[in-house]
């Protein structure tokens, strides 16, 4: 039995204790604890005129209390707060009401106690806080884990799938009552299942995560690629529980990527179909591909070839120029081009043309290459280059065979000719033909000669067919021709009219300028008409494209044409036989014209006269 | 005996200090195990090619290939040869401060690196010339500025 008074317990009690005695309700006893609450001197007062902190809803239920005996508890009343502390500091108490009997069990007052709950009435509030953001955090996770573009799931150690996002149920369009551990990997295609199903085991097993691509069947029955990772949640040293992961669609990358294989194993497929050597280099100029015709052309594969192994392939003596070239290139960009003979599988040496141009695939810079054979066609333009040099040759001898020969027969001719006058000086002939004979050999020596000296013409004009052009002054030009044939103008009363003002100057060879103009006019003085006096008009002028033009209309005899557009003047081919003269001066015209590019048309008809056009230069 | 060439980039340009550590380094190390050959450097762009024992450069590779100044290595010539193309081990570059430079053995301004041997194949002489034109530039006298493209292999 402690010695200790029960009435010191009481006070010394942490809870409140108070007596609220008679009808009245007036405080006995009053403990520490209450005093708290109640304040001081409250002992005789009536509860109601003194109440202290006690909050206004005890008050209300005293009466009662008193009257029906029952028993009353308020937790966690919020008092005011003690006398001289802050205002906002609230005290909370829990606060019970029991009424005690005398000894003949009529109420006689009222117990009260408070338990001063502050504290725990602060954390519980705190507590309740939390609650509140924690739930609203849990929802904006819910939220974004259940609207966002994939499905997250979690699976336990056995691998039934306990959680599923909702997203989950929007792309498969299975019920929300269905199993899923069942009937997940029944929407896995058939070709993937086994292979999903084993690495998911495999990571389950060894405790890691797994991260595969699967095709899951969508709502509408298609299978779409997707991509599905997870990792276990681990709190070591317990073996992993649960495994958290996602779901995401990568069904259009993934075609994309094929596609892209596919190209490029199509592009390959071609360069590899071509018959040529076809191969591509980093901007550094080292080979990084060969397609497969130059693997089976020379006999090596890519990796003997190497980067600059390609040369090896090329004949030793033109290795160096080759390799130069290329540095030369690819320092600058330039495109390669070259005529090599390569090394085939059986050792044959093969004429290729090998072209190579940078080309920027994206940011990158290429160098794309292609080896073309042309050993026959190379061949035979050696031949054909053998046959033109032996004809330019031949002919080159022909010419200066007819020049010399017709330079050495001339000397001959003159002497004929100088026996042949002396003769007739000096000689008496008795036969009164003799005369009409003499005339004869005369005009038949005189046949000679000319056509001697037009052949040596016709054979310098050759020669001097190569001499430089200048530009010329064509009314100078043609006044020095005029000139020239003033004598024979003179003779038969030509008139002449030239208008060269359009188009003055030409850029011609003067030799040859000279030699067409001279032809020209001579032709036009010679087959005049004989009832009529020569009228000859010369003119210079432009055409509408610009090109020069030299135009001679005369009124001459005129000639037969077969293509006026296009005439053939054949050496030695006469129309006018009774006209003296070789037949070489339309032929040298025509020639002359023709090797500086232009053509010669003429419009004729017989009887009345000749338009000669010369277009000077190959229309643009 | 063998050949290695390949071409590289350095993580951080190197300072006139590095390279003239670097060279030093290189030739003591490279004299006692007989490896001869030529370095170029030249604004983080490194290519070598190296010559020697087969065991020796396949060490000597594998080492380079780990070593932490440099990334993207790229092997563009590992192949067997009859003989020695060089006489000694050197390096190209430009340095800043060239007055430093002239008196150290085995160095080479770029300009003045000597035409490849003759013992070496066309084919293996192209290669160290397009080498050192991507290290170099067109003009090897001046320095320049250009990181080498994408990797040989695809």
């Amino acid at each position: 039995m402690p010695n200790i008074p029960f009435s010191q317990l009481l006070r010394q009690l942490p809870a409140g204790v108070a007596t609220l005695e008679g009808p009245e309700l007036r405080y006995g006893f009053i403990n520490e604890a209450m005093r708290a609450l109640v304040g001081e001197g409250a002992e005789g007062q009536r509860v109601v005129e003194h109440p202290g902190s006690l909050p206004l809803t005890l008050l209300e239920v005293l009466a009662r209390v008193y009257a029906t005996g029952e028993p009353y508890v308020a937790k966690a009343c919020i008092c005011a707060p003690a006398p001289g502390a802050a205002a906002d500091q609230c005290r909370y108490f829990d606060l019970a009401l029991e009424p005690y009997r005398d000894d003949d069990q009529a109420i006689a007052g009222l117990l009260l106690l408070a338990l001063d709950v502050s504290e725990q009435e602060a954390n519980r509030q705190q507590a309740h806080e939390l609650a509140l953001v924690t739930r609203r955090l849990d929802t904006r996770l819910r939220v974004l884990t259940e609207t966002a573009p994939l499905i997250t799931f979690t699976h336990d150690a056995q691998g039934r799938c306990t959680y599923v996002s909702p997203q989950w149920y929007r792309f498969t369009g299975q019920p929300p009552t269905a199993d899923l551990t069942a009937i997940w990997p029944l929407l896995i295609h058939p070709g993937d299942r086994l292979r999903v199903l084993y690495e998911a085991d495999a990571a389950r097993r060894t405790g890691t995560g797994w991260n595969y691509e699967y095709r899951l069947r969508r709502f509408d029955g298609q299978y779409r690629w997707m991509l599905s990772r997870s990792l276990p949640e681990v709190h070591p040293p317990d073996a992993p529980m649960h495994w958290h992961g996602a779901l995401t669609e990568v069904h259009d990358q993934r075609e994309l990527a094929d596609v892209l294989r596919r190209g490029e194993a199509e592009l390959r497929f071609l360069a590899d179909s071509i018959p040529e050597l076809i191969w591509t280099a980093t901007a550094e100029g080292f080979i990084d591909y060969y397609n497969r015709y130059t693997t089976d052309y020379s006999g090596l594969h890519k990796d003997d070839l190497g980067p600059t192994g390609w040369i090896g392939l090329l004949h030793s003596s033109e290795q160096a120029e080759a390799a130069r070239r290329w540095v030369h290139s690819v320092a600058n960009g330039e495109v390669y081009e070259g005529e090599y003979r390569m090394r085939r599988h059986d050792g044959a040496y093969r004429w290729h043309i090998i072209r190579a141009r940078q080309l920027a695939d994206g940011p990158v810079l290429r160098w794309f290459g292609a080896c073309t054979e042309v050993h026959d066609q190379y061949l035979l333009r050696q031949v054909l280059q053998t046959q033109y040099d032996e004809l330019a040759r031949a002919h080159h001898d022909l010419d200066t065979f007819v020049y010399a020969a017709s330079h050495d027969l001339r000397q001959p001719a003159l002497n004929l000719r100088g026996l042949f006058d002396e003769l007739r000086r000096t000689a008496t002939f008795a036969d009164p033909d003799q005369d009409q004979l003499l005339a004869m050999v005369d005009g038949a020596l005189t046949q000679l000669d000319t056509t001697l000296h037009d052949l040596a013409v016709t054979v310098q004009t050759q020669r001097t067919q190569q001499e430089p052009t200048e530009v010329l002054d064509l009314g100078l030009v043609l006044e020095e021709v005029l000139l020239g044939l003033r004598p024979q103008a003179q003779a038969r009363q030509a008139h002449l009219e030239v208008s060269v003002k359009a188009a003055p100057g030409l850029v011609y060879g003067r030799a040859n300028l000279r030699s067409v103009l001279h032809n020209l006019v001579s032709n036009a003085l010679k087959f005049s008409h004989p009832d009529r006096p020569p009228c000859i008009v010369l003119r210079s002028y432009l055409t509408p494209d610009d090109q020069p033009v030299f135009e001679v209309r005369e009124n001459g005899l005129g000639m037969q044409l077969d293509n006026p557009k296009n005439p053939v003047f054949q050496l030695f081919v006469r129309q006018h036989a009774h006209i003296e003269g070789t037949g070489v001066g339309l032929y040298l015209v025509q020639r002359i014209v023709r090797s500086h590019g232009g053509h010669v048309e003429v419009a004729s008809t017989l009887g009345e006269g000749s338009t000669f056009t010369i277009y000077w230069t190959k229309p643009v | 005996m063998k050949h290695i060439v390949y071409i590289s980039r350095a993580v951080h340009p190197l300072s006139d200090e590095d390279l003239q550590q670097l060279l030093t380094q290189s030739r003591r190390d490279n004299t006692r195990h007989g490896i001869t050959g030529v370095l170029f450097y030249s604004h983080g762009n490194i290519a070598q090619l190296f010559e020697g024992e087969e065991g020796i450069a396949d060490i000597l590779f594998e080492r380079i290939a780990q070593d932490g100044r440099h990334s993207h290595v790229q092997k563009l010539i590992d192949k067997p040869i009859t003989s020695r193309s060089f006489a000694e081990w050197s390096m190209a570059f430009h340095p800043l401060e060239a007055a430093g430079f002239t008196a150290l053995h085995g160095f080479l301004l770029p300009h003045h690196v000597p035409p490849m041997p003759a013992s070496l194949t066309i084919a293996d002489a192209l290669l160290v010339e397009l080498v050192g034109l991507a290290v170099f530039g067109p003009d090897p006298s001046t320095p320049y500025h250009k990181l080498l493209t994408s990797p040989l292999d695809r």
